[in-house]
């Protein structure tokens, strides 16, 4: 939007120029003065800081900005309660990644696997990559996972390193956070991957396995 | 007593020849086909490229008409009909695409996702299932059921290679019907009643069958998946190239599914002439060697004291050894049956012409069980090739006991090995080797045999060439090229390129095409063999396609020709 441009005539007192730039000075000085003897206030949100200090530089790293939610920071894997993965390998973010950075290798929980969710979904990462170094950011793998397993809400930067090895970020640096439930998982309905009884009486299960020939 | 030499071929799908059938005409969507009677109307319709949605009609399998996916309206009923078993009759007038034929599909529809887990994510058959894509095709409605639905078993291993899911089962009986029908071995059965229903083996008799890997890909859905190919790739990312069963002499045609330069699995391809639709559970796991225990580096001296090398420095090695054996009977040239045509003409060149020798002693995998179907005995897909190219190239073919006998009279100094399998014992063979002095080996997996060579040239197998087997009938088939070569393996055409020119032999082959048409037309036996037309060849584009599946337009056979 263009504005007007005032060009109306000077006054004789700003044609003498040294006082219109000694009160200039004056601006800056009161300004410097005021913030160099005034106690600034650490709220590091601008808007929310108080009292005379005017500075709006953050001091990073020791301060740092809260970044709005939906931020789209470090990736992490959302655990289960037990501490496994949520994610079951299903390749939907690596298959939609744009950038191509994901990598993910699947491998199948025994039958008599310890953990409850483990014997109703058998399948899970053995191998979950992500290099950083290539991610957008874009987030559609947070998009594309149907099973809420992995989140952008970390709320960090990428990790900063002197060395790409640093960036492939392996499952266990991923695995982190509050692990993650809802109702409509799969292991809340059943104790493992076998039929569970029901009440009619089948015709097959009056059959018994003969062990000894007979 | 059956024959059991002869091998029973599955039902073909034409109708037989004697007497001709009457052909009918008949309307399907406003077109008018004229087709055999009898023919069913899905069949009729796939003529004139109607596709009517099907799960439990299958060309080769008797039919049930159980799934009900094919309901279509015809002009002598009063209700929907499925197509799959009502035949063609004349002036018969069939709607495939009324409001009544799409409401009952979506019905149909619903009900057998009634009580599906949809857990696409975990199911290998996400990609190719027949679910998925009806379900955008002809549902496309969230469900309507209130109540929890019902648990069955999830991870019933049936037997070695077949695990199933009984949830994700919507009781087509395809897999039941083939191991009735086609195996001869009547393993599955539908067990329980109505919503319980499941398919199941009998108690304490696994599904052990060597057939049992069909049922996989028979499966319309994610119910059976193959234990070995198992959360190993989603089949979406898979490239299929049409390749050949190196697993026995029948050499079933078959899909090489491949990603990122690696093989996964094997599927049968439909030839009538050799394996109709179907392939043995032998040949489905035979495409370990393309990735397991490769040689893959040009190695100068024996294992544990040799070096990598160049293949150019390695070769003029090796010809600097055998140069003063050419020519004499004490330098043996031993060819593996499982090596193609096209590598065979040239490493025949180099022993008959290059070499002055005048024998090929055959290596190649030793025999085993064979069966009434498909498997045969003789384990090496390319024996007929073999004795057709060393007839043409003039050598005598020679057992490989007769090179044992040799090695151990001492008659034998130096071996030429095209392939290291080996029929008997290779650690043994090994041990003959230890020796001799040079041994030259061409090998394209690691072991002992292939550690025993003073040069180890590193070749690669059919997955990575083109080239062409030739089965025990004598049924020539072309396979292609899935992906670039491997490390420094190379075809065994190649290396005898290269060893050709040490000898100072100039050839100008630059690919496997080369070589079969500069050596083939001494082979008479392949005189009516157009090499670049054979099967796969034409409806593929020629050389490599690195493109994932889901970008390129992979060819439209999943589990069946539709």
């Amino acid at each position: 939007m263009p504005y007007k441009v005032s060009n109306e005539k000077l006054t004789l007192r700003e044609q003498a120029y040294l006082p219109e730039m000694i009160r200039g000075l004056g601006v800056t000085a009161r300004h410097f003065l005021r913030n160099l003897f005034t106690r600034r206030d650490p709220a590091p949100e601008i808007l929310d800081r108080e009292g005379p200090c005017q500075i709006t530089t953050v001091q990073y790293p020791e301060e740092k900005v809260e970044y709005p939610p939906g931020y789209r920071g470090l990736h992490r894997l959302v655990p289960r309660e037990d501490g496994s993965p949520r994610c079951v390998a299903c390749y939907m973010c690596a298959t939609v990644c744009p950038a191509q950075c994901i990598y993910i290798e699947a491998g199948e929980y025994p039958a008599d696997d310890p953990s409850a969710p483990n014997r109703v979904i058998e399948r899970y990462p053995t191998k979950f990559v992500i290099d950083e170094l290539r991610c957008i950011v874009c987030g559609f793998c947070v998009e594309a996972c149907p099973k809420d397993a992995i989140r952008m809400d970390t709320g960090l930067h990428a990790v900063s390193s002197e060395e790409r090895r640093a960036f492939m970020l392996e499952r266990e640096a991923l695995l982190r956070g509050p692990a993650v439930e809802h109702p409509s998982d799969p292991w809340r309905k059943r104790e493992d991957s076998s039929a569970p009884e029901h009440g009619e009486k089948e015709a097959h299960r009056r059959i018994s396995p003969r062990k000894n020939g007979g | 007593m059956p024959d059991d030499t002869k091998p029973r071929q599955p039902p073909e799908p034409q109708p037989r020849s004697v007497p001709p059938r009457p052909r009918v005409k008949l309307t399907i969507d406003d077109r008018e086909v004229e087709v055999d009677a009898g023919t069913n109307l899905l069949e009729a319709a796939r003529a004139i490229g109607v596709q009517i949605p099907h799960y439990c009609y299958h060309p080769r399998l008797s039919i049930t008409a159980s799934c009900r996916m094919c309901l279509v309206e015809a002009s002598n009923s009063p209700k929907p009909v499925p197509a799959c078993q009502m035949p063609a009759t004349e002036c018969l007038v069939v709607q495939t695409r009324s409001a009544l034929v799409k409401e009952a599909q979506r019905a149909t529809l619903e009900f057998l996702l009634l009580n599906h887990p949809v857990d696409c994510a975990v199911c290998d058959q996400a990609g190719e299932c027949k679910l998925q894509d009806y379900y955008q095709e002809h549902d496309a409605q969230p469900s309507r059921l209130a109540g929890p639905k019902i648990q069955k078993e999830k991870r019933r291993v049936l037997g070695p290679l077949v695990t199933l899911d009984q949830e994700r089962c919507i009781l087509c009986t395809r897999c039941v019907r083939f191991m009735c029908e086609v195996a001869g071995e009547p393993q599955l059965g539908v067990f329980g009643r109505g919503s319980h229903e499941a398919i199941d083996t009998f108690p304490d008799k696994p599904l052990d069958s060597n057939y049992a890997g069909n049922t996989v890909d028979l499966c319309p859905v994610g119910a059976l998946t193959n234990s070995d190919f198992r959360f190993t790739a989603r089949a979406f990312f898979l490239t299929a190239t049409p390749s050949v069963c190196t697993g026995c002499a029948r050499g079933c045609s078959v899909w090489l599914d491949h990603f990122n330069g690696e093989t996964y699995r094997y599927r049968p391809r439909e030839n009538v002439a050799v394996n109709g639709p179907w392939m043995c559970d032998v040949g489905r796991l035979s495409y370990k060697p393309l990735v397991h225990d490769r040689a893959l580096e040009v190695k100068i001296g024996r294992a544990g004291e040799g070096r990598t090398a160049e293949g150019r420095e390695a070769a003029r090695f090796a010809i600097e050894k055998l140069k003063p054996l050419a020519g004499s009977e004490r330098l043996a040239f031993v060819a593996s049956p499982t090596a193609s045509v096209e590598d065979l003409l040239a490493t025949f060149r180099l022993a008959s012409e290059g070499l002055k020798l005048k024998r090929v002693f055959v290596s190649g995998r030793a025999a085993d069980k064979g069966d009434r179907l498909l498997l045969r005995e003789d384990r090496n897909p390319n024996r007929l090739g073999l004795d057709w190219v060393a007839q043409a190239f003039g050598l005598k073919v020679e057992p490989f006991e007769r090179l044992v006998e040799e090695i151990d009279a001492e008659r034998v100094k130096g071996v030429l090995a095209v392939g290291e399998d080996v029929p008997t014992d290779p650690k043994l063979v090994a041990s003959l080797l230890l020796n001799l002095d040079p041994v030259i080996v061409l090998a394209t997996n690691l072991g002992p045999v292939a550690g025993m060579g003073h040069v180890l040239l590193p070749s690669c197998p059919c997955s990575e060439d083109d080239g062409t087997f030739v089965n025990f009938e004598g049924h020539a088939q072309r396979f292609v090229a899935a992906y670039r070569t491997r490390g420094q393996s190379r075809p065994h055409w190649t290396w005898a390129a290269t060893l050709l020119e040490e000898l100072g032999v100039e050839v100008g082959w630059r690919s496997a095409r080369d070589v079969f048409a500069e050596l083939a037309p001494r082979v008479a036996q392949l005189a009516g063999f157009d090499w670049a037309s054979a099967p796969g060849y034409l409806t593929h584009p020629r050389g490599l396609r690195t493109l994932p599946a889901a970008a390129d337009a992979r060819h439209g056979i999943h589990r069946e020709r539709s």
